[in-house]
């Protein structure tokens, strides 16, 4: 192989390998410049988050909680009810970041989230036992329960091997997808 | 041409071989799981910390249970499966946090939270070397997932390479669910009562 020869071949893979670099950082930035917005579901529909077949249903506020026990100093609940099914091959919470209110109210806690076939706390969700429930979020008095809620449901993926130590496990990813409901108030039928 | 053809050989060889040797790398959540130490439903299992061994098992719809006064009604969309068990420490004191129901099918059934007040349940309690303790402990297992099960019981989910039981639940059917077991609460020596329908 000639001197002419060998710079020849280095060049072209100084300059391959430098398109190639560019081409990856411009897809990155392109990428980050324009993120793809989450499809927007109708309520009733399941949606695939990885771990969890979600359904959302339907929304509520009023006074009380699905435990039907009223608190002593009146609250005012968010409710929304879903279906939950667990994909994964143990049992798992339903964590309370499977749905976040979009844009974020201030100050919200974190739901809770009950059975509803009897109103009590769900714990651990098994695979193929999917459940019907409800998050509940104690919302601010400062603020009216809203009219209309958008929802954006979270979603996990599963790793093999992890790039920390090489475990298996499960990463929360970016949401999926967001469902827009309605809020019935439920707080005149519930006064009776 | 040898040459070439004898390079590219041995370039293929060594991928296959860094390839076989990618997809047989055990997972570290393999190498670190806890170590098995295998049992029967009925029997006594001993492990290095701790014994056990499974007395009766329960299968129910519907479960009624008191807590803070009221008797509940504890349902579930699969079957209450309701194990009364003993325990001992052997070394030292400990306590047992971690039970699952290993299905046929491969999925893990973790403990049921609901009766996480109730006395006697897995975990409420310490064991103390050699004194022997009643232990009770409560899944929810779909009906497809009873018979051919395992239960596994550990200090601990999370610790890395400690023993594990492994007990194989030999007499469980699913002929045997009956409507509605009663829980109740016991005495010192024995923490609860159960009554069957």
């Amino acid at each position: 192989m000639t001197v002419r020869q060998r710079l020849l071949a280095i060049l072209i893979t100084g300059i391959g390998g430098t398109a190639a670099a560019a081409a990856s950082f411009a897809m990155a930035v392109y990428d980050a410049a324009n993120p793809e917005g989450v499809a927007l579901v109708a309520a009733g529909e399941p949606v695939d988050t990885g771990r969890w077949i979600v359904t959302v249903r339907k929304a509520r506020a009023g006074p009380t909680p699905p435990t039907g026990i009223e608190p002593l100093e009146p609250k005012t609940f968010v409710m929304v009810e879903f279906d939950a099914d667990n994909r994964s091959a143990e049992t798992s919470n339903v964590l309370t970041r499977l749905l976040a209110i979009d844009p974020p109210v201030p100050n919200l806690p974190d739901p809770i989230v009950y059975l509803t076939r009897d109103g009590w706390v769900a714990g651990g969700i098994s695979p193929g036992m999917p459940e019907r429930m409800i998050a509940a979020w104690e919302w601010p008095p400062a603020l009216p329960p809203p009219r209309t809620l958008r929802l954006l449901i979270g979603s996990q993926i599963y790793k093999r091997r992890d790039n920390l130590y090489g475990a298996s496990g499960w990463f929360d990813r970016d949401p999926v997808a967001a469902v827009e409901l309605s809020v019935s108030p439920a707080a005149a039928e519930m006064a009776q | 041409m040898i040459g070439a053809i004898k390079g590219l050989a041995g370039v293929l060889l060594a991928a296959a071989m860094l390839y076989g040797m990618q997809r047989t790398t055990p997972l570290y959540s393999d190498i670190i799981s806890p170590v098995p130490v295998a049992g029967r439903q009925g029997e006594r299992v001993d492990t290095s910390a701790f014994a056990i061994g499974v007395a009766d098992v329960h299968l129910a719809r519907e479960v009624m249970a008191s807590s803070f006064g009221r008797t509940r009604t504890y349902t579930t969309s699969g079957v209450w499966v309701i194990i009364e068990a003993a325990a001992a420490a052997k070394q030292e004191s400990l306590s047992l946090t971690s039970a699952k129901w290993l299905g046929p099918n491969g999925v893990r059934h973790a403990l049921s939270q609901r009766f996480s007040a109730m006395s006697g349940m897995l975990g409420s309690e310490r064991l103390e070397p050699g004194i022997p303790r009643p232990m009770l402990m409560a899944f929810e297992v779909p009906e497809s997932q009873l018979s051919g099960a395992t239960l596994l019981i550990a200090r601990s989910a999370l610790t890395p390479l400690a023993e594990e039981a492994w007990i194989e639940m030999t007499d469980v059917r699913a002929q045997d669910i009956r409507p509605a077991v009663t829980l109740g609460r016991g005495n010192r020596s024995q923490p609860w009562t159960l009554e069957a329908e």
